[in-house]
């Protein structure tokens, strides 16, 4: 037996949904004083939860400079609006919902959406209509090798983080020689994986293993039996924190031992240092950002330390690079306007472009290609549950630990 | 070694993969369902285990005696109250029903857990065990043993009880079933309760060993779809066969052929079953 009524009402709440999200893009505000900006991000689908990290960022960025009155544009107060839109981590759809928000919900500036692959994509579009974008998670160099004169973003190239790492380790570690790499099959984590293989290679450090690991892979037994046979030194392994949690487990499972172990971008989260637990003890990493980093900055953060105890109130949680990062473009862009003391979006953009300015994010200041080339990014160790920065000297908490079991 | 490792860890994960697909061949095989809720059914195990053993301090041991007959209630009720209206409808409208009540449920898990990823630690861990350089983890020793334990339970559920034989009658003939004086829509409702049930269970079991997230449900369905074609639907040997088959390709595959390429033999594999033997390596109609 049939029920169409069962089908129709089937198919009627999925339009429903679908209304709903559309809504959340389209709630136009109609006061005069307010600032828009575009946030396209993936609220679904498995991007998810970096898209609630960038979230968070934005959000508290936004309740400060609310709280403050709002940004000051030649003396008139104009309060922020974030708003934001769902391209079901989708890149292609992202492309769409950055023109939507562009043409149709009227946003004075945009926020890139979540990684290197979808902020190139939309980036296109964001020239297009000359809307300065901020990105927020976009490092790969491809990003900003076109040129762009409308986009900014806050991560440095992917080599800064893997070769602090790399001199590091050969300084601390003289027998550290046969290196086994295993990377995540997609942009990010396998970019970040050949700047290590290339970083190893430079500093005379023999790759024995370098491999790739589908996405949604359940099991990794055959390749870390596979490895542990090798015999490395250091075991380098790329992907995001469901990888490397079962990564890290299966690796004490197969009981494989290492003078170094380094995984990106796990430890940088609270969640993979709760989660691994003992496991994650020595393991090294390296990020854009880090809480244990103190600078004084100018924007309306203020030092590195004020940022991360507003946003502990606010979210009881520590924050990670993800979060600063979307707070501090946020902040840039504020800064930006103020200083040009208009909503002209190419006054903005030239604000944007001479930047040269100390943010709890660390010194921010642009390349002619868009991307920052000011900010040193932190090598760190998770030590007794916790993470201790190694490098930058300037900011050092305690010394490289070697051995992991 | 690096050999009869690869072969240890490919029997091991064999039957998890079984563990996750049993339910779902059940279901399938019976009520010619395919159920796409049982990912979720899955993650919804693992939080039970995880939320047992961190708020209660309960062993997943027991989690699974909890499991058990919980997600048969909840199974039955689906079965009673929805699916039952459309179950004799074109497979696409059960299809349909089922990719709803999933996207339902893991949103609302997104919504209460969050989409972080947790692990359920045992404190103390249960270690590895080791015989000349050749590592099994206990946990996944224990959970295979589950694994074939449930699987065994189903067989002589399905063997020996008049229920299981109701199960098996109405998959061989819905029509003369009925004539004998069964009542199917119970008898359903039975069969994906059971479905449930295995589904939560293997929840339970997969908490020790794979993180936990909402997001994971599609890859268990993917395995458990996998497995199922594999081994072929009706019966519950297929279900082990076509997870080992699949353990054992994808670990030789990622040794040979790198990581990025054992799931693409697994799925090539899934299509030369489809085309040169669809019923699979063991399968029937009925359920034996």
């Amino acid at each position: 037996m049939f029920h169409p009524r069962l089908a129709v009402s089937a198919f009627s709440a999925s339009l429903l949904l679908a209304a709903a999200g559309l809504g959340a893009t389209s709630s136009m505000a109609s006061a005069q004083d307010v600032i828009r900006f575009g946030a396209p991000l993936p609220i679904t689908g498995p991007l998810a939860p970096e898209a609630v990290k960038q979230q968070q960022g934005y959000d508290l960025w936004a309740e400060q400079a609310n709280k403050a009155g709002g940004i000051d544009v030649g003396g008139k107060k104009y309060k922020v609006e974030i708003v934001y839109s769902d391209y079901q981590s989708n890149t292609p759809r992202s492309v769409q919902t950055t023109e939507q928000m562009i043409t149709q919900d009227k946003v004075n500036f945009m926020f890139g959406p979540f990684g290197s692959g979808a902020a190139k994509a939309a980036s296109t579009i964001a020239e297009k209509y000359k809307v300065p974008m901020l990105a927020a998670t976009a490092s790969s160099s491809q990003v900003y090798d076109q040129n762009y004169k409308y986009l900014f973003g806050t991560f440095t190239p992917n080599d800064t983080l893997t070769t602090p790492l790399t001199q590091l380790v050969k300084a601390k570690a003289a027998d550290v020689k046969k290196v086994a790499i295993l990377a995540r099959n997609d942009l990010f984590p396998l970019a970040i994986a050949q700047e290590m293989e290339k970083s190893a290679k430079a500093n005379g450090l023999e790759v024995v293993y370098f491999e790739k690991y589908a996405i949604n892979t359940l099991d990794h037994s055959a390749t870390l039996s596979q490895i542990k046979s090798l015999n490395p030194q250091w075991v380098f392994v790329t992907g995001y924190t469901n990888d490397l949690l079962l990564i890290r487990k299966q690796m004490v499972d197969q009981q494989m031992k290492a003078n170094v172990v380094t995984m990106i971008a796990g430890p940088a989260y609270q969640e993979f240092i709760e989660s691994a637990g003992q496991s994650a003890e020595n393991i090294s990493s390296a990020s854009w950002w880090h809480p244990a980093e103190q600078y004084n900055g100018k924007d309306i953060f203020g030092t590195t330390a004020n940022f991360v105890k507003l946003f502990k109130d606010k979210y009881k949680l520590e924050p990670d690079y993800a979060h600063a990062s979307a707070a501090v473009c946020g902040a840039l862009f504020q800064m930006a306007i103020e200083k040009a003391g208009s909503l002209d979006r190419d006054k903005v953009r030239d604000e944007l472009a001479k930047m040269d300015v100390v943010t709890f994010w660390g010194p921010v200041k642009f390349g002619a290609n868009g991307q920052i080339n000011s900010l040193e990014p932190p090598v760190f160790q998770i030590q007794a549950g916790k993470p201790v920065v190694l490098f930058p000297d300037a900011i050092k908490q305690g010394d490289f630990k070697l051995g992991v079991n | 070694m690096l050999a009869i490792q690869v072969l240890i860890n490919a029997l091991v994960l064999g039957c998890l993969y079984a563990c996750i697909a049993i339910g779902f061949s059940l279901v399938w095989g019976v009520l010619n369902v395919i159920n796409l809720i049982h990912g979720s059914f899955i993650v919804l195990g693992a939080y039970l285990a995880w939320g047992a053993y961190n708020s209660l301090g309960l062993s997943p041991w027991y989690a699974l005696l909890i499991a058990a007959p919980a997600f048969f209630v909840f199974g039955y009720l689906l079965q009673r109250l929805l699916l039952n209206r459309v179950i004799t409808a074109p497979v696409l409208v059960t299809l349909t029903l089922t990719f709803g009540l999933d996207l339902i449920l893991n949103n609302a898990m997104i919504y209460y857990f969050k989409a972080d990823y947790r692990k359920l630690i045992l404190n103390p861990p249960t270690g590895s065990i080791s015989i000349f350089d050749v590592v099994v983890p206990v946990d996944r020793l224990i959970a295979t043993a589950s694994a074939l334990a449930l699987t065994f339970l189903l067989y002589l559920l399905l063997r020996r009880s008049k229920v299981g034989r109701a199960i098996v009658a109405v998959r061989l003939d819905r029509d003369a079933a009925v004539l004998m004086g069964v009542d199917v829509k119970s008898i359903y409702a039975i069969a994906f309760g059971l479905g449930a049930a295995l589904a939560g269970c293997a929840g339970v079991l997969m908490a020790l060993i794979f993180p936990i997230s909402p997001l994971t449900s599609s890859a268990y369905l993917g395995k458990a779809f996998v497995v199922c074609v594999l081994g072929g639907l009706g019966s519950v040997s297929g279900a082990l066969a076509g997870g080992i088959l699949l353990a054992l390709v994808e670990g030789v595959g990622s040794v040979y052929l790198g990581p990025a390429h054992a799931v693409t033999l697994s799925f090539v594999l899934l299509i030369i079953f489809l085309v040169v033997r669809p019923q699979g390596l063991l399968g029937r109609k009925g359920f034996e």
